[in-house]
């Protein structure tokens, strides 16, 4: 019954352990997978994206791993790296204790020397790892994943850390899953009628909820591109598959709908409910937003409504961004530091959030997944304009 | 008796088994200081996986499940190979960066704690000391009823159990020649209709795993003309199988065949 993969010369050598022990278990991880999906062989890949970066989620045994491999590997592509627990310069600010942080930095020290490019964001593709239409590239990160493969038209399986780290390391990935275009046909028609103001990440809860392991088809999705992030990181959270199949209305491009199995509607009160069960507490003790991690567009969006008011105190607030989407608005961030911290690095769902509140409220529909059970969190969802008022007057 | 797998991470170890019948998570499921299971659920908790052959259906929980078994390594307690029936990505990761032989496509039902085990994870292949003893089961039809036989206090295995017509496949014998020996000797039939013929189904018995392999056959009227080994027969309606006490495994062969 063993049907393995079609391995080249070179990649033979390199199980062989001709190439070194780092490259030969790297390898061997490759193929063990390849074999268990059934991949007929490997293909190269242009990036990768790495998770289990924090120490909250990997970690001592992560450590370990991680700092014994880091003396034996190199990558060999572009591969950047997830959000960690906490901020590296505002750590303390944050309230993440020095004994975290010091398990952090060694995390941190094992990724610099695999050669993994420090980004510490989910969105990698707003800081310069953003493949181009076409490209096969190893992500994990189940919210860039899912942009990757269906907003930027790259192809990607919904990698985990180590699968991640040794595609990166090889330089190709197996070709299974998402890989093969046969797999990323649309499944299911989800046509949504309306999507009330700031409920779009929830009609993402919903579309991942519905579609399971299938590629859903939305037809006439009228979003953002910041929009299609929060929208395809709650459908990452609530279903399996890491794609989603879309024409915005006035689009010219046909989508085959021969593979349409079922056909599902969704209308505006129906996200209306959804919204309601997330509503949770009335009053929190952090207000997080940044899930996925903010973008210039939103940061700049926030400041120009916050600027003219002040703020209410009523609990924390945590705008969680990308260092570099940071460094390039500095005039906006200034604004919301009157309102909270802005944090780099690390955010609502990685961080130590359970030693620090206990109830916390978003505007992401992936953070209402996370939040509840790695956080820990009594979690409560609100469309961004409603946290924007609550946290200003 | 040899079962064969997949190789997931080759090596090999022998050493005597611990099977779970749930499926695992090594994050917080097993004490990485001890290799002691924790899982509330699993009905070997407080034993450990050290130096064991660690059988197991499948990996479940949380990604970091990989670097805790790695962990288990560095510890000292690591399991000495792993076997599943199917393997999944955390598991199978956690085997390579921990080195642990491991093998998948190995029907754990058939394995208990405490038997000896040798993983040649390079082959696939897992062998363990225990007999295979290969058998038929004819399940006969009529109308919308089958054929159960008790078996009577004179055979040497199943004594008061309800069975098909069932006997050993003899030494140079196809187990459809078996079937239609079987269906000659303890029923008197010469002529049935061959209707299905399912692939083997594996039973473990004490220190006994029974090969069976199902037939049904379609009679024509109720006439049966039993031998020593039987004391009774009655028809039933399939669904009944289970309000009998049965020879293993018959009433799951019975809803495959019909």
């Amino acid at each position: 019954m063993t049907i393995s993969m079609h391995l080249t010369a070179q990649e033979e050598r390199i199980l062989g352990g001709e190439e070194g022990h780092g490259r030969q278990k790297a390898m061997e991880l490759l193929v063990a997978l390849g074999d268990i999906y059934g991949a007929g062989r490997l293909i190269p890949i242009s990036s990768a994206q790495i998770s289990g970066a924090s120490f909250k989620t990997i970690g001592d045994a992560g450590i370990r791993f991680l700092e014994d491999f880091s003396e034996h590997a190199k990558v060999s592509v572009r591969a950047s790296l997830n959000p960690l627990g906490m901020d590296t310069k505002r750590w303390k600010d944050m309230g993440v204790s020095s004994e975290f942080r010091s398990k952090q930095d060694r995390i941190v020290r094992a990724y610099a020397s695999l050669g993994v490019e420090p980004l510490y964001t989910c969105t990698p593709y707003l800081s310069g790892n953003r493949p181009r239409r076409g490209q096969h590239i190893a992500w994990a990160e189940s919210s860039a994943t899912v942009f990757a493969n269906s907003y930027l038209g790259a192809l990607t399986n919904r990698e985990g850390g180590p699968s991640a780290l040794a595609a990166a390391i090889i330089g190709k990935t197996a070709e299974y899953g998402l890989h093969l275009p046969a797999n990323r046909v649309p499944r299911i028609r989800i046509d949504i009628e309306h999507i009330p103001d700031g409920l779009v990440p929830l009609a993402g809860y919903v579309v991942g909820k519905v579609s399971g392991k299938r590629v859903p088809y939305l037809h006439g999705l009228q979003l953002t591109a910041d929009e299609h992030k929060a929208f395809g990181a709650a459908m990452a959270a609530t279903g399996a598959v890491s794609m989603y199949e879309f024409t915005a209305p006035g689009d010219k491009r046909v989508v085959d709908i021969s593979t349409i199995e079922e056909k599902v509607c969704l209308n505006g009160s129906e996200l209306r409910t959804q919204a309601d069960k997330l509503k949770g507490d009335e009053s929190w003790d952090l207000v997080a937003i940044g899930c996925p991690h903010c973008s210039a567009n939103e940061i700049r969006a926030m400041a120009k409504y916050l600027k003219h008011r002040t703020p209410t105190k009523d609990s924390d607030v945590w705008f969680c961004t990308s260092r570099k989407v940071h460094a390039s608005c500095p005039k906006e961030v200034a604004t919301l530091r009157k309102f909270g911290k802005v944090l780099c690095d690390t955010c609502m769902v990685v961080a130590p959030i359970e030693s620090m509140y206990k109830r916390t409220a978003s505007d992401s529909g992936k953070a209402m997944v996370y939040l509840p059970t790695l956080g820990k969190q009594r979690a409560s969802f609100r469309p961004r304009t409603e946290l924007m008022e609550a946290i200003s007057r | 008796m040899r079962l064969s797998g997949r190789k997931i991470r080759g090596g090999s170890a022998s050493g005597k088994a611990i099977v779970c019948a749930c499926p695992i998570s090594f994050l917080g499921g097993i004490d990485p200081l001890t290799g002691k299971i924790l899982d509330e659920e699993c009905e070997c908790k407080g034993q450990s996986v050290s130096g064991r052959i660690f059988c197991f259906p499948f990996g479940k929980g949380s990604t970091v499940g990989s670097y805790s078994l790695y962990q288990l390594r560095l510890n000292k307690k690591a399991p000495l190979a792993i076997i599943n029936s199917s393997a999944e990505p955390i598991v199978a990761t956690g085997a390579i960066i921990a080195e642990v032989p491991m093998v998948d496509g190995i029907d754990v039902s058939l394995l208990r704690t405490g038997d000896r085990i040798s993983v040649n994870a390079d082959e696939g292949s897992v062998d363990l000391n225990v007999v295979e003893k290969h058998v038929v089961t004819c399940i006969v039809r009529n109308g919308a009823r089958i054929l159960l036989l008790q078996r009577s206090n004179k055979v040497g295995s199943y004594r008061g159990h309800w069975a098909g017509v069932s006997g050993f496949v003899e030494n140079g014998e196809t187990d459809e020649t078996a079937a239609r020996r079987e269906m000659r000797e303890e029923i008197g039939r010469e002529k049935a209709r061959l209707a299905k013929h399912l692939e083997t189904q594996c039973f473990r018995d004490g220190e006994v795993i029974w090969c069976v392999h199902p037939f049904l056959f379609d009679v024509k009227d109720r006439r049966v003309r039993t031998d020593w080994e039987h004391q009774a027969v009655e028809w039933i309606d399939p669904d009944e199988v289970k309000r009998y006490t049965t020879v293993p495994g018959l009433s799951s062969i019975v809803s495959k065949l019909l």
